[in-house]
C-alpha cells in the first residue's frame, strides 16, 4: 500500500501513460503474460501464435500500459528494433523451460543491448522466467548466470520468475518496472 | 466556363488545400505516428496526405515506405475509429510498396474477429492486401469464419478480397470454396452476388463445372437481383459457346433449351434490374429471331412509358442498338419511340428520334430531322455523334435524300463542337461523297465552307486533302482554289503545307489552271515555314517543267513506298556513298492500311458494340514499328547492318510462349533476299542454358549463328 500511494504521488503530477515492449523468442508466454494482466472484459479466451504484433493496452494500478506484445518467431525477431525508439520499458519474457534454447536467448538479448537505440539509455528490463511451473525449468539464478545479466550496470533491471497461466510472480514484476519506469520520469 | 470556376475559387480560397503538397514534408511528418499519447486528428490528417499523394502518381521509395508503414503500425494504439479505418487504407496502399508488412497480421485478425463491427469488413480488406501465397495460413482460419459471417459487409468484405487474391494465387480459393458455396445461401443481396461472383470466376475455365453450377441455380430462385443480373450474362455467355460449338449441327433449337427459358424467366421477375437485364441479354444474342425477340422487345417497350426516366433511357438506349440488327422487331415500339420525342431528358429523345430514323420509311425522315434540329444544340458532343451516325446510315439507304441531310451536316458542322464530333460530321459527309456522286458538289462546297473556320489542324489538313483529289474531277474546279489558297493566307504551317499540296493538284490536273497556281505557287515560295516554302518549290518546279510524266509520277500518284524505309535507305546512301544512282526500286511499297475501311464497315453495319461510342479515329503503326525493330537491332549488331541487300519485310512480332509463362519470347522476322534474320527478343532474364537450348530447336543449326550471347539483348541469328 506504501507503494502504491508513492506511485500514485509520483505518476500524479507526470504523465499516466507508458509504453512497453514486450520481446523474447516465440511460445515464451509473451502474449499469455499480457492477456493475463488485461482486464478481466478485454481478456481473450485462446491465445494463437503472433504474427507480426499486438498492441495491448491494460492497467496497472493507475498507470495506463500500453504494451506491443512482439512475435518471437526467428523470422520476425528482426522487427523488434522498429520499436526501440519510443519504449519507456522492456519485458523479455524467457521460457525457463527451453533449455535448449537459452543459448537464441543469449543471442537475441546481447543484439538487443547493443542496439543504438538502446545501448545508451538507462532503460528499464524486466526478466520473467516463465512457465516456472514447468518440472525442468531453470532457476532465476541459473538464468542471470547463464545470460550474463549482472554484466548489465547501465540499465535497471529484475527478474522474477512467473506462471503466465495463473499469474503467480506477475505482480511482483509488474510492481518493480511501473516504479522503474516512474523514476526515470521523475 | 472551367476557367469561370477556377477563378471564383481562388478567390473564396477554397481550393484543394493538397495542393502543394511536398512529399519529404508529408513523410517528414509521418513521424508524429511515434509520439504518445497519439493525437487522433492529427495523425488521421497526415495519413490523408499521405494517401492523397500515393494516390496523385507520387512514387515512394521502399525505404520511404517502409519508414511510413511502420510508424504507422504504432498509431493501432488509438482506439480512434475514424484514425482506424485510415490506418487500413494506409495498409493497402503501402501494402506494395513497403517492406515486412506482415507485421499487422496479428493485429488486422484481432479487428477482424474483435467486438468493434466498424473494424471488421475494413479489417479484413486489408488483411488480405498484406497476405501473399507463403503467409496464407496465419489467416485461412479467420477467412474461413468471415466468409460465412452472420454481419454481411465482413461476408462480402472476406468474399470479395479473396476474388483479388486469386490475380496473385489463383489456387488459393480453393481452401475455401465450401464457406463461398454457403455463403451464396446468404439472405443477403450483395453476399449473394459477391459469393456467385467469386464461385463462377473460380470455374469459368471449366464449361463442365460452370453447366452444372447453373443448371443448380436457376433451379434454386436466388433472392439477390444482383446475383440474378450476373447469372443471366453467365447464362448468355453459355449460351453463345455452346451455339458456336454446336454450329450447323441438327439438334433441337437453342431456343427452347432451359437455359434460354430461364433468360425467359427472368423477363417476368419482379425487379426491374433483373428484367432489363434479361431483355438486354435477348436482344444482344447473336442467334436470335424473332420470335425469340418478340417478347425482349415488348419489355422495353412496356419500360418506354416508365416514369422513371432511367428505364426510359436504358430501354431506347437498347432499342437503339436492336434498330440495326433486327429494324423490324423495332418497329412495333415506333409509337412509343415517337412519344419520347418530346422527353424533357434529352439523352433520351436524341436516341429515340435516331431509332426512329434507322427504322422508318423515306417519308419521315424530313419531319425527323426537324424535330432534331429543335433540340441538337442542347445535347452533348457524345448524342451529337449519335445523331451523326444515324444520318450516315440514312444517306447511304435513301440516297435521294441527301440534300436534306447534307444540309443539316453543314449546320452542324457551323456549330461549337470538340474535335472527335466534327470529324464524324466531316467523315459522314466524305463518305456520303464517295458514295454518292450526285452528292459531290454540295459536299465538298459544305466542307470547303467547313475549312473557312476550322479551329483542328487534323481535321483541315485531311479535308484539304480530299479538295486536292476531288476538286479537279469536279465541274467547275476553279472555285476551289480560292478556298485553298486562303489556308495559305489564314492558317499556320501545318495546314499552309497541306494547302500547297492541294494547289498543286489543280495544277497538274487542269491546263487551265495551271498558269494560276503557278502564280499562287510562286507566293508561297515566299513562306515563313521551311516546309511550307520546300513543297512550293517543289510543285512548282516540277509543273514549270511540262514533263507529263514526272507530273504524274511526282505530283498526281503519291509516293507508294514505305516511308521509313525510304528514309533508311537514304541515310545509309548517305554515310556510305556509291558511284551508282540511289535505286528506288528497292525500297519495299507500305502495306496498304486496311483497317480503316473494315472498321468502317463494322460501323454502318451495326456491329459496333456500343453506338454511343467515340468513333476513334484508328491509325495504323504496325509497319513503322516493326522496321524499327530492324533499326534498333542493325544498330546493335553492326554484322547485321552490313547484310547485302535491303530489307524486303519485317513480320509481326509472334508470341513464342504461351502467354501465361514466367519469360516471354517474341520472335520478329527480317526478310533479304538471301537472308532470313530471326529476332528473338525476350522480356525476362532467361539463363544461358535456356538461351542456348532455343537455338538449338531451331531446325538447321549448321545454318545458325549466335550473334551475341548476353540473354538481355536480342539474340540475333543468321
Ligand atoms: N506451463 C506453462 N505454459 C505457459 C506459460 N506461459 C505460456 N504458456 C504456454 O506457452 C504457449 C505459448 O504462449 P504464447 O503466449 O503464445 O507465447 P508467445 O509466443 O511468447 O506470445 C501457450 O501454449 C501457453 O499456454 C506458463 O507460465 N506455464
Ligand atoms: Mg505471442
Amino acid at each position: 500500500m506504501k507503494l502504491f500511494g508513492k506511485l500514485a504521488n509520483i505518476l500524479g503530477i507526470k504523465k499516466k501513460e507508458v509504453k512497453v515492449l514486450i520481446l523474447g523468442l516465440n511460445n515464451s508466454g509473451k502474449s499469455t503474460l499480457v492477456n493475463h494482466l488485461k482486464s478481466e472484459e478485454d481478456k481473450v479466451q485462446t491465445i494463437i501464435p503472433t504474427v507480426g504484433l499486438n498492441i495491448e493496452k491494460f492497467k496497472y494500478h493507475n498507470v495506463q500500459f500500453t504494451a506491443f506484445d512482439m512475435s518471437g518467431h526467428g523470422k520476425y525477431r528482426d522487427l523488434w528494433e522498429h520499436y526501440y525508439r519510443e519504449c519507456e520499458g522492456i519485458i523479455f519474457v524467457i521460457d525457463s523451460s527451453d533449455t535448449l534454447r537459452i543459448a537464441v536467448v543469449r543471442d537475441e538479448l546481447d543484439t538487443l543491448l547493443q542496439h543504438p537505440d538502446i545501448v545508451t539509455r538507462k532503460i528499464p528490463i524486466l526478466f520473467f522466467a516463465n512457465k516456472m511451473d514447468l518440472r525442468d525449468s531453470l532457476s532465476t539464478f541459473k538464468i542471470v548466470s547463464i545470460l550474463g545479466l549482472e554484466r548489465i550496470d547501465d540499465k535497471p533491471w529484475h527478474i522474477c520468475a512467473s506462471n503466465a497461466l495463473t499469474g503467480d510472480g506477475l505482480q511482483e514484476g509488474s510492481e518493480w518496472i511501473t516504479q522503474a519506469i516512474c523514476e526515470l520520469l521523475k | 466556363m472551367a476557367f469561370k470556376r477556377d477563378k471564383k475559387e481562388e478567390e473564396e480560397g477554397t481550393g484543394n488545400p493538397f495542393q502543394n503538397l511536398d512529399k519529404t514534408a508529408v513523410l517528414q511528418e509521418a513521424r508524429t505516428f511515434n509520439d504518445t499519447p497519439v493525437n487522433p486528428k492529427k495523425c488521421t490528417h497526415i495519413l490523408t496526405k499521405i494517401l492523397y499523394l500515393i494516390n496523385q502518381g507520387e512514387q515512394l521509395g521502399t525505404q520511404e515506405a517502409t519508414d511510413a508503414f511502420f510508424a504507422m503500425t504504432k498509431l493501432f494504439q488509438s482506439k480512434d475509429v475514424i484514425l482506424r479505418r485510415m490506418v487500413y487504407l494506409g495498409i493497402k496502399e503501402l501494402s506494395n510498396i513497403a517492406e515486412d508488412v506482415i507485421i499487422v497480421t496479428s493485429s488486422l485478425t484481432k479487428d477482424m474477429t474483435g467486438k468493434e463491427d466498424l473494424y471488421r469488413a475494413a479489417a479484413i480488406r486489408a488483411l488480405c492486401s498484406i497476405t501473399d501465397t507463403t503467409m496464407i495460413q496465419a489467416i485461412e482460419r479467420y477467412m474461413k469464419q468471415a466468409i460465412v459471417d452472420r454481419n454481411a459487409a465482413v461476408s462480402s468484405a472476406a468474399v470479395v478480397s479473396i476474388f483479388h487474391m486469386t490475380k496473385h494465387s489463383p489456387d488459393l480459393v480453393k481452401r475455401w470454396v465450401n464457406e463461398v458455396q454457403e455463403a451464396l445461401n446468404s439472405e443477403n443481396v450483395m453476399v449473394q452476388y459477391h459469393a456467385l461472383g467469386l464461385l463462377y470466376h473460380i470455374r469459368k475455365s471449366d464449361q463442365l463445372a460452370v453447366t452444372k453450377l447453373v443448371a443448380k441455380l436457376t433451379k434454386m430462385n436466388m433472392k439477390s437481383p444482383y446475383a440474378v443480373c450476373m447469372l443471366i450474362r453467365i447464362v448468355c455467355k453459355l449460351i453463345e459457346d455452346q451455339n458456336s460449338a454446336s454450329a450447323g449441327d441438327t439438334s433441337p433449337p437453342w431456343s427452347s433449351s432451359p437455359l434460354f427459358e430461364f433468360l425467359e424467366s427472368c423477363l417476368r421477375h419482379k425487379s426491374e434490374t433483373v428484367v432489363y437485364e434479361a431483355a438486354h441479354a435477348i436482344v444482344n444474342l447473336r442467334r436470335t429471331s424473332a420470335r425469340e425477340l418478340a417478347p425482349a422487345v415488348s419489355v422495353l417497350q412496356l419500360f418506354c412509358s416508365s416514369p422513371k426516366p432511367v428505364l426510359r433511357f436504358a430501354a431506347v438506349r437498347t432499342l437503339n442498338k436492336v434498330a440495326i440488327s433486327h429494324p423490324s422487331a423495332v418497329i412495333a415500339c415506333n409509337l412509343d419511340l415517337e412519344n419520347m420525342i418530346s422527353d424533357s431528358n434529352r439523352s433520351i429523345a436524341t436516341l429515340a428520334i435516331t431509332t426512329l430514323l434507322k427504322t422508318g420509311s423515306e417519308s419521315s425522315v424530313d419531319r425527323l430531322m426537324k424535330q432534331i434540329a429543335t433540340f441538337v444544340s442542347e445535347i452533348s458532343d457524345e448524342f451529337k455523334i449519335v445523331v451523326v451516325e444515324a444520318i450516315r446510315s440514312l444517306c447511304l439507304k435513301f440516297p435521294r435524300k441527301h440534300a436534306v441531310l447534307m444540309n443539316f451536316l453543314s449546320a452542324m458542322l457551323r456549330d461549337e463542337g470538340g474535335l472527335e464530333y466534327k470529324a464524324s460530321i466531316a467523315d459522314t459527309i466524305i463518305t456520303i461523297i464517295e458514295e454518292n456522286p450526285e452528292a459531290k458538289e454540295t459536299g465538298l462546297a459544305h466542307l470547303c465552307e467547313f475549312i473557312e473556320d476550322c479551329e483542328h489542324t487534323s481535321l483541315a489538313v485531311r479535308i484539304l486533302h480530299l479538295l486536292g483529289k476531288e476538286g479537279p474531277r469536279a465541274k467547275q474546279p476553279s472555285k476551289y482554289i480560292r478556298f485553298i489558297y486562303n489556308r495559305v493566307i489564314l492558317e499556320n504551317a501545318t495546314v499552309r503545307a497541306a494547302a500547297v499540296t492541294a494547289m498543286a493538284q489543280f495544277g497538274a490536273l487542269c491546263p487551265q489552271l495551271l498558269d494560276n497556281v503557278q502564280v499562287l505557287l510562286a507566293r508561297c515560295q515566299m513562306d515563313s515555314d521551311d516546309e511550307v516554302r520546300d513543297r512550293a518549290t517543289y510543285y512548282h518546279s516540277i509543273l514549270a517543267s511540262q514533263n507529263k510524266q514526272l507530273v504524274q509520277e511526282y505530283i498526281i500518284e503519291p509516293l507508294t513506298v514505305s516511308i521509313p524505309s525510304l528514309e533508311r535507305a537514304l541515310h545509309t546512301y548517305n554515310v556510305h556513298p556509291s558511284p551508282t544512282p540511289f535505286d528506288m526500286s528497292s525500297i519495299p511499297l507500305a502495306t496498304v492500311v486496311t483497317s480503316d475501311v473494315t472498321e468502317m464497315a463494322d460501323r454502318l453495319s451495326g456491329r459496333t458494340p456500343n453506338s454511343i461510342g467515340t468513333g476513334t479515329i484508328e491509325t495504323s503503326p504496325a509497319v513503322t514499328r516493326v522496321e524499327s525493330y530492324y533499326e534498333k537491332l542493325s544498330a546493335a549488331l553492326p554484322e547485321i547492318a552490313s547484310l547485302p541487300g535491303a530489307l524486303f519485310k519485317s513480320s509481326t512480332p509472334v508470341m513464342l510462349t504461351e502467354s501465361e509463362t514466367e519469360y516471354v519470347v517474341r520472335c520478329i522476322k527480317h526478310s533479304f533476299p538471301n537472308h532470313l534474320i530471326l529476332q528473338l527478343e525476350s522480356d525476362q532474364y532467361i539463363e544461358r542454358s535456356a538461351a542456348g537450348k532455343c537455338y538449338r530447336s531451331i531446325r538447321d543449326p549448321r545454318r545458325l549463328r549466335a550473334t551475341q550471347g548476353d540473354p538481355h539483348s536480342k539474340v540475333g541469328l543468321q
